[in-house]
């Protein structure tokens, strides 16, 4: 089965993950075969999506004969990156050193690398025609195309390089400090037995490194096949995060098939007349058009300056609770509904 | 929250946290005080725009009489930590200092938090300031940061840096000096997020004091039953249904200080004014 993946990205806040939901929900109901991969989502959203079962394995929904939905469990990353490519007595070093403990929760990275490759192998399954994946929001959700990279980097010791001078030491003998005296400064501030832990984590890291960067490079081969679209609101927040996404991603994201405008406001509102009605009506309609027209200016101003399909998506002031709400979302927008009608779907 | 020596903000991204950081710096600077605000993580152009300047440098800058601003340089606070802490010449610390740390601070994470806090520590601890207000890291990292003197503490027994975890740490628990600004909006996900960190917080009492202050706070709407048809009761329909949504959400996790929703195209040094009012108010 050829499996097309569709990446919904962007910052937090902005509605990524019910989007992400609706859009797979929609695509099931017009028959396509589809999982919906999220990460973190609210309760009532998960109820939606089956809390029950909702977990790491990808469970078909009750009376949804195409839908499958699953979580993505990014908490035990690093472990799992240690046992799978690293000898089993490296991995033990790996994950009893004191350095590791402190270090896993805080690899920047770490957690969207773990998302990314988790969400991988739904893609590479082939058993979906769709997988629509919910990305982490870090770094306004440009970590997750820039993750398999930072982490070939980290596992390639970049400070373990430095440290010993370009030689990669063979033995437990870790490094002369002093060879660099900035080693010996931070063997004073820190230090020694912090500096040889930190050595020794990289060192045991190391052996990992053929097979973390050969998943990496697939990773982000796939990653670069996917589709994208990247949700935002008209704030500036997240607009200035929508952004990165076509001036620093080129090389490892593929453009953007829409922008998606969430929680918009009707434009009809902006010269509505609120002449003749009693207050507060008046003052309500007259605050609430300033912002529509404040949301208007704001997609004008990206739409000049980004050449890509806008798509809006009308403010829904209660969350969807079940699978229809999800797909209503969908239908009250013309853009979306074209989306998932676009060549590429 | 203005009577402390320290205030961090924090918040969910989207919420508004550097808004209402540089609205609490306005605020400080209206009550005529000596005001230093500063981007704790990234260079700040969220911090800079509601200022209404440009561009943050990594030196303390006065944008207007007695408010002064500046963006943590990691690499650069860590050069001047050593050359006040250990008397190294500029030349010997800068240039090698900046491309070791690089290298470790991708991989040493509380190394390079405890640079980023120690920074505005040190600002505090300077004098120089009446108030620090901080546009700090969001609420999913804030706790890496608070703890990192902690982290130090455990994980480096030794070294010239555990013995400035300790005043760092006794600082930041000194309910009287510092104060966490915790910013959120009325809905799930920036509340849950908000709970957690408050959870996180009551474990760890890596912080003395803080505070909730809720943003975009809708004011309530009283209207006819029958709402006619067309925009005005299309927009009234809505601002009820929002402004219910937030009840409930607002009750669930009661702010100690509300902010209100600011309509229409504002510019962001309009937008940090008009919060400041709501705190002058009070």
């Amino acid at each position: 089965m050829s499996t097309r993946a569709l990446l919904v990205t962007g910052g937090g806040g902005v509605g990524k993950t019910t989007l992400a939901a609706a859009l797979g929900v929609a695509a099931a109901r017009r028959g396509v075969r589809t999982l919906v991969v999220t990460v973190d989502p609210a309760k009532r959203l998960a109820d939606a999506l089956g809390a029950a079962s909702l977990g790491t394995e990808p469970q078909p929904l009750e009376d949804e004969p195409n839908l499958w939905a699953a979580m993505l469990d990014a908490s035990a990353s690093w472990e799992a990156i240690a046992r799978r490519h690293a000898d089993p007595a490296a991995a033990d070093r790996l994950i009893a050193n004191p350095f590791f403990h402190a270090a896993t929760t805080q690899f920047p990275a770490s957690q969207s690398y773990a998302a990314a490759e988790e969400a991988v192998t739904f893609i590479d399954a082939r058993a979906w025609e769709l997988v629509v994946v919910d990305t982490p929001p870090a770094a306004g959700g440009i970590e997750f195309f820039t993750a398999p990279k930072a982490i070939t980097d980290l596992v390639g010791g970049r400070l373990l390089r430095w440290m010993t001078g370009g030689n990669l030491p063979g033995r437990r003998f870790l490094f002369d400090r002093t060879a660099r005296p900035v080693l010996r400064i931070a063997g004073t501030v820190l230090g020694t037995q912090l500096l040889d832990q930190i050595a020794q984590f990289f060192m045991d890291l190391r052996t990992t490194y053929d097979g973390v960067r050969r998943r990496a490079k697939e990773i982000e081969a796939h990653l670069r096949r996917a589709h994208t679209v990247v949700v935002t609101t008209a704030d500036p927040t997240p607009l200035r995060e929508a952004v990165r996404f076509f001036r620093e991603l080129p090389d490892v994201a593929r453009r953007p098939e829409a922008v998606v405008f969430n929680r918009t406001l009707p434009e009809s509102w902006i010269d509505a007349d609120p002449g003749g009605l009693p207050e507060p009506l008046a003052s309500n309609l007259r605050r609430w058009a300033a912002e529509a027209h404040r949301q208007q200016e704001l997609r004008a101003e990206f739409a000049s300056r980004y050449d890509t399909r806008l798509a809006v998506v009308p403010w829904q002031p209660e969350p969807p609770t079940d699978l229809d709400a999800l797909e209503r979302l969908v239908k009250a927008s013309e853009d979306l509904e074209e989306l998932l009608s676009a060549p590429w779907a | 929250m203005l009577e402390r020596r320290l205030v961090i903000v924090t918040g969910k991204g989207g919420v508004g946290k550097s808004a209402v950081a540089a609205a609490l710096a306005v605020a400080a600077r209206r009550r005529g005080k000596k005001v230093l605000a500063v981007s704790m993580v990234g260079p700040g152009d969220g911090l800079a725009a509601h200022l209404g300047t440009g561009r943050l440098a990594p030196e303390a800058t006065e944008l207007r009489p007695g408010l002064w601003a500046l963006h943590v340089d990691r690499a650069r606070a860590l050069a001047e930590y050593l050359q006040s802490q250990m008397r190294l010449p500029t030349i010997a610390t800068f240039g090698p200092v900046a491309r070791a740390f690089d290298a470790f601070a991708a991989a040493a994470p509380a190394i390079r938090e405890i640079v980023a806090i120690g920074k505005v520590l040190w600002e505090v601890r300077r004098g120089t300031w009446d108030i620090v207000v901080v546009d700090g890291p969001p609420t999913g990292q804030v706790g890496s940061y608070l703890r990192a003197a902690k982290t130090i503490e455990e994980l480096v027994p030794a070294g010239r840096i555990a013995d400035q975890a300790g005043w760092m740490d006794e600082t930041l628990r000194d309910p009287d000096h510092t104060s966490l600004g915790l910013v959120t909006i009325p809905e799930e996900l920036p509340t849950v997020e908000s709970e957690e960190l408050l959870g996180w917080l009551a474990r760890e009492q890596v912080v003395g004091h803080h505070q909730i202050v809720a943003n975009r706070v809708l004011d309530p709407l009283e209207v006819p039953a029958t709402l006619p048809a067309g925009p005005a009761g299309d927009a009234a329909r809505l601002h009820l249904a929002l402004w219910e949504g937030q009840r409930s959400w607002l009750e669930r996790l009661p702010p100690d200080l509300e902010l209100p929703y600011l309509f229409g195209l504002l510019t962001p040094t309009e937008v940090a004014a008009r919060l400041a009012d709501t705190w002058e108010a009070r």
